[in-house]
């Protein structure tokens, strides 16, 4: 039957072609570009006068960039196509149509297989995480909540008619202890005294709830549903004069220096944004006009790729690094993933028993190297990156292995370099002390080289590449 | 008369709580619904039937909700599409296996774990199973994907004699055991008011929900799916059901294993099911071969939380009906 049934499928697919091409031939003013689906293929149809700028526009809204279609319209050659599977069944003096069948999916049948494949293919919910590393508010027709002594004011505009107002959000386990407002001229007020942060919010009017429609940051909570988000600002960041200006743009490594997004508001004597900054060290520019300077006001500044400087904040503690010796040294570079890797931008300083350098790092797992004089200089043993834990919330443990040379952990906290976190020996069982963030962990640990499963965790699974890896879940920042 | 017995549970303080509530900040009625719900699971139990309301979270469009299979209890995945109970084998690693861990060569070439196991007791709200029969597989990849942890998946066997209803707009399902003397006239409260849904008779093959729908009078035989987040027709329909479908891009399919195979998203257009249109549905399509248990056991397509998350929606697995709300 089922033999039969391809049969029908293949005359039926003959007819098809016939009575596309039928269509197309009838109806050939104007240009074809056509994108359509039959009896399990997919047929794209384009006319042969085609002009540029409307086939760019075919490629883009179905997302064809790899077919090169221009370059097949333009000298027929369709190697490329072919090796993509495609067939050319028409090529006339008026159009080409091209096909290629749609191949059967993995076994739909397995159901863990089957939720992959079903997912939607429009939207990639990531969960969300309340460890925001820099955010900024974006209020419209409503001035920015006022903020004194720690205390925030949330408004909501209008509603006047509504008889009963509240908010609810992260700060008040939401609807178990969502504060009453209070009604004013203009909307509802109501104080929240909070710490520097991000927080999310909803208001519910007479009992529905609702986003806060004049915030444009909202963020969905990884289940389907919207929040409003509120950061309340830890930083300022002030340029003074330039009022004939007619932008100005703050761009840093916070924002990945994208120089349009941070529009600065104008003051009576110059431009201000206020953000907030997670801990550790932030570099930044003004872009006054398209013209990119440091902050004239800011004296603290680290050097940059294009032979100028960056101006520097540093929020919370520094870290002193120390590297004790190397009196002949001349130049020590210090560069890591806190710092994107840049060789050219943090240097030590001399000092009586060797060289130091003070720089401020957020919570977290990093790995660095060091440059003396030009030579990279990592771990003693293997050269592997050297480690550096902020802030550690999860000790790793593997016990026994007394005759191991070296035991080190590898996994999605260290993007499973092999040499980087190395363990240490204490007492009868290896340690390391890492910094997780809420979620799911995988990880293995490395002993004198060979990759092991953690024999004290018996949560594993394995992975796309049917190794096996063990599991842990941290429940909490 | 039968005798009713309520119970209410007060969850309030549990980790239950905190996980739902710190979850189902959502939009409008539902948070109402919800903060009702999670202080209390209200469970009635008349003669051998039993009726609870279970609160659940979601995971992107998949329904998320508590249960327990023997001691582990945590988040299992709602899954009309399975035959069954699906358990993580991450979790159920110790569990003995009734089936050896016998190596099945996997239609994408690789080899997939198969292994059956038993699960005790099995509790979803007020719905107790015992020796449940449950198939052990790596949901790993879909715990990365969504970024919370999942003990595994509840297929259709555990709603046996069951009256199911999903409210997505509330979060809420609601369970009912059919008891041996109310087979023929159970309804839930809510379906009194018989102008407010559409009835449509469903048929259970090979355990899953198999539905009769037409597109321009053209029979299509379509799986109810909770587990799949979109909708999906076979490639191999015949033109006449293309002709009301507008494609929007060409997209990658995840599959497991990093294979991605081609298939096209567009809007369809037309669908009726049980004399109710179904506007227009996002749908992709791709080749269900694959599906094919034999001969003339294909199956037509899926419809997921992209057709189900339009309304409220019910079924009744004793006589095989399924209610959709107007």
């Amino acid at each position: 039957m089922e033999m039969r049934r391809r049969n029908i499928i293949s005359l039926k697919c003959l007819t098809a072609l016939f009575c596309l091409l039928l269509s197309i031939t009838l109806h050939a003013q104007p240009p074809v570009k056509s994108y359509t689906v039959k009896d399990g293929k997919m047929y794209i149809a384009l006319g042969k006068d085609l002009p540029k700028n409307a086939l760019d526009s075919f490629v883009n809204k179905y997302e064809l960039t790899d077919l090169d279609l221009e370059h097949f319209l333009q000298n027929g050659i369709a190697d490329s196509l072919t090796q993509l599977g495609w067939t050319v069944d028409i090529n006339n003096a008026q159009l080409y149509v091209i096909s290629k069948p749609l191949f059967s999916t993995d076994n739909l049948i397995d159901p863990a297989e089957k939720i992959f494949i079903t997912q939607d293919p429009s939207s990639d919910i990531i969960a969300p995480t309340n460890q925001a590393h820099f955010g900024y508010n974006h209020f419209k027709n409503k001035s920015p909540f006022a903020v004194k002594d720690s205390v925030v004011t949330f408004y909501l505009r209008s509603h006047t008619n509504a008889h009963n107002v509240r908010l609810a959000g992260n700060f008040s386990n939401w609807e178990k202890s969502a504060l009453p407002m209070r009604k004013t001229d203009s909307g509802w007020v109501t104080k929240v005294k909070l710490n520097k942060g991000k927080y999310l919010y909803k208001f519910i009017i007479d009992g529905n709830w609702t986003i806060d429609h004049d915030n444009a940051n909202t963020e969905n909570d990884g289940m389907g549903n919207d929040n409003s988000v509120y950061y309340y600002t830890n930083y300022n960041f002030n340029l003074n004069g330039y009022t004939n200006t007619k932008k100005v743009f703050l761009a840093g490594s916070f924002n990945g220096w994208r120089n349009d997004e941070l529009a600065m508001i104008r003051t009576a004597t110059g431009w201000t944004i206020p953000v907030y900054l997670s801990e550790g060290t932030h570099t930044y520019r003004f872009v006054a006009d398209g013209k990119w300077l440091a902050d004239p006001d800011n004296k603290d500044q680290l050097p940059n790729e294009f032979n100028d400087f960056n101006s520097v904040i540093r929020i919370g503690k520094p870290f002193v690094f120390k590297l004790p010796g190397f009196k002949d040294a001349k130049k020590i570079a210090l560069f890591g993933s806190f710092n994107n890797w840049k060789e050219n931008e943090l240097f030590m300083t001399k000092n009586a028993t060797g060289w130091e350098l003070a720089y401020t790092l957020g919570p977290g797992n990093y790995e660095y190297k060091l440059i003396v004089d030009g030579r990279k200089i990592g771990d003693s043993i293997n050269d592997a990156n050297l480690s550096l834990v902020i802030q550690p919330n999860f000790t790793f443990r593997l016990k026994g292995y007394a005759n191991a040379k070296t035991v080190c952990l590898g996994g999605d906290m260290n993007n499973w370099n092999p040499g980087s976190f190395k363990m240490k020996r204490e007492g009868d069982e290896w340690i390391f002390k890492a910094h997780l963030n809420k979620g799911k962990h995988i990880y293995k640990f490395i002993v004198d080289g060979k990759w092991i499963l953690d024999p004290g965790n018996k949560l594993w699974e394995q992975n796309e590449f049917g190794t096996n890896n063990s599991v842990l879940w941290m429940e909490e920042d | 008369m039968l005798h009713h017995i309520i119970i209410v549970l007060v969850f309030a303080g549990t980790p239950f709580c905190q996980t739902a509530a710190a979850h189902s900040n959502r939009d409008t009625s539902l948070h109402k619904t919800i903060s009702i719900s999670i202080q209390s699971l209200v469970q009635s139990v008349a003669g051998d039937s039993v009726s609870c309301i279970i609160p659940f979270s979601r995971a992107g469009n998949l329904i998320l909700l508590r249960a327990k299979a023997d001691t582990t209890d945590g988040n299992f995945v709602l899954d009309t599409g399975a035959p069954g109970l699906v358990l993580n084998i991450t979790y159920f690693r110790d569990y003995p296996t009734t089936v050896a861990d016998d190596e099945q060569l996997g239609i994408t070439g690789t080899v997939a774990d198969v292994s059956k196991t038993r699960v005790n007791e099995f509790k979803l709200g007020c719905i107790k199973s015992e020796a449940v029969s449950a198939d052990l597989i790596n949901l790993g990849h879909l715990e990365n994907v969504k970024g919370v942890r999942i003990f595994g998946l509840i297929g259709l066997a555990v709603f046996n004699q069951c009256e199911l209803i999903i409210d997505y707009e509330n979060n809420l399902l609601y369970v009912h055991k059919i008891g041996k003397k109310e087979t023929a006239s159970y309804r839930h409260a809510m379906l009194k008011d018989t102008s407010a849904y559409n009835s449509i008779p469903i048929e259970i093959w090979n355990h899953k929900i198999l539905a009769v729908t037409y597109i321009n009078g053209k029979k299509l035989k379509l799986i109810i799916d909770s587990g799949a987040e979109t909708n999906m027709l076979d490639s191999r329909l015949p033109g006449v059901v293309f002709e009301n479908v507008e494609i929007i891009k060409r997209i990658s399919l995840n599959g497991a294993g990093n294979k991605k195979v081609e298939a096209l998203y567009g809007n369809l257009s037309n669908l009726t099911i049980g004399n109710q249109p179904a506007g227009i549905l996002p749908v992709v399509i791709t080749n269900l071969e694959k599906t094919c248990f034999g001969v003339n056991s294909c199956i037509d397509g899926v419809l997921g939380f992209d057709f189900l998350g339009l309304h409220k929606i019910g079924f009744n697995f004793v006589n095989n009906q399924m209610y959709i709300w107007k």
